[in-house]
């Protein structure tokens, strides 16, 4: 287990210096472990809204991934930032849930495989956002298109896509805060 | 959509934020040169500012409320970070807090009867009072605003923090000015406007500083 957090601190830290593979690697590795955690605590809620939470909490991260203090393991940042967000998006939904950080531990051997469930929460922030940035986030994470492909389909440099994109990540989490509450 | 097309859109953005540190101090830096600029046009800056400075009974106003605000910044900083609860230490803030009561005491012992509450009351409390509030406003939210770009779980406390680092640095601009010198008063008066500042901040906080 030991080895499994060095690496995400590797990967994370690595991330943070504008490595998108890694980064990629990173939250792929820690989706599972939410995704178990979220479910064991919402049961009742249906996969589809865990797999809300479970976004929710993937965007908190990517948003404030300049807070980790690069010298400090990862782990502890990540579970402060997951425990802040999933109790907040249960209480959201109307559940009081306790989570202590001990329990973050047990769930690391979460199942890893693929997971088939359809969020909806985001694709309705989607639909808020304004045309060129919902384009932007579709083409990207639906299609799998690069940076580069997305600024030639839509004619903007990269520069701009990569501006529009985090404005609309960024737009994202508002929307879903205001939309959630 | 699925996960991992949200990673995939995630993983594309490598846009990276300044460091925390950095937003504030571009947001202070301005805030509280425009505070000195405030006191000196306005009130004025006291005639014998020099002579104070090296004065020890004096200097120490600005020393403590300097210090406060610099120990206050820097742990508003660290609670700023998701983990930052659990690895911030109060104590500094208390030890400041213990030598400025340390201070009220001694010059309570040190000051004849009679003088004691002419010198507590001194001739500028509501100036005090209201000046230091004023002067924290700009400080304060650029301390706050850059808390917002941070991801602190407890937000009503770095709030109050904030308020102290603001109100702290404001008082020592304040000094500037003030020529008050007995700690019972500025201990008393300073003490009360920046726990104002940071009760205000606190609410503030508990509002703002969520995510």
């Amino acid at each position: 287990m030991a080895d499994e957090m060095d690496e995400w601190s590797r990967l994370f830290r690595a991330a943070n210096t504008g490595d998108s593979r890694a980064y990629t690697l990173f939250l792929q590795a820690v989706a599972p472990v939410l995704r178990g955690l979220v479910r064991a605590k919402g049961a009742g809620l249906g996969e589809a809204a865990c797999e809300d939470v479970v976004q929710e909490v993937l965007l908190a991260i990517h948003l404030k991934r300049h807070t980790w203090d690069a010298a400090a393991p990862v782990r502890p940042w990540l579970y402060a930032i997951a425990r802040y967000k999933v109790v907040d998006a249960f209480r959201a939904r109307g559940r009081r849930i306790d989570l202590p950080i001990e329990e973050f531990a047990d769930d690391l051997a979460a199942d890893a495989g693929p997971d088939p469930t359809e969020a909806a929460d985001v694709d309705k922030m989607i639909g808020m956002l304004d045309g060129r940035s919902a384009q932007i986030v579709r083409k990207i994470g639906l299609e799998g298109a690069s940076v580069a492909e997305t600024g030639q389909a839509l004619t903007m440099s990269e520069g701009a896509v990569r501006v529009a994109l985090h404005r609309a990540l960024k737009t994202l989490a508002v929307l879903r805060e205001r939309h959630v509450k | 959509m699925k996960t991992d097309d949200l990673i995939r859109a995630l993983a594309a953005d490598t846009s990276q934020a300044r460091p925390l540190s950095a937003q504030a101090l571009a947001g202070l830096v301005p805030a509280l040169a425009f505070a000195v600029l405030m006191v000196w046009l306005t009130l004025g800056f006291r005639a014998d500012l020099a002579q104070s400075l090296v004065t020890p009974v004096s200097a120490v106003r600005i020393v403590l409320t300097g210090a406060l605000g610099l120990v206050a910044l820097r742990l508003g900083l660290l609670l700023a970070r998701p983990d930052g609860r659990g690895r911030a230490r109060l104590w500094p803030l208390g030890l400041i807090g213990a030598l400025a009561l340390g201070l009220l005491a001694w010059a309570y012992m040190t000051t004849p009867d009679g003088a004691r509450q002419m010198a507590v009351v001194g001739k500028t409390t509501s100036t005090c009072l209201t000046t230091i509030p004023l002067l924290s406003i700009l400080p304060v939210a650029a301390i706050l605003y850059a808390l917002r770009q941070g991801a602190t779980t407890v937000p009503a406390l770095a709030g109050a923090v904030a308020g102290l680092a603001g109100g702290g640095l404001s008082a020592a601009v304040y000094a500037l000015h003030c020529t008050e010198n007995s700690p019972l008063f500025y201990v008393t008066w300073y003490g009360l406007a920046i726990l104002m500042v940071s009760a205000v901040s606190a609410l503030l906080g508990a509002r703002l500083l969520r995510w």
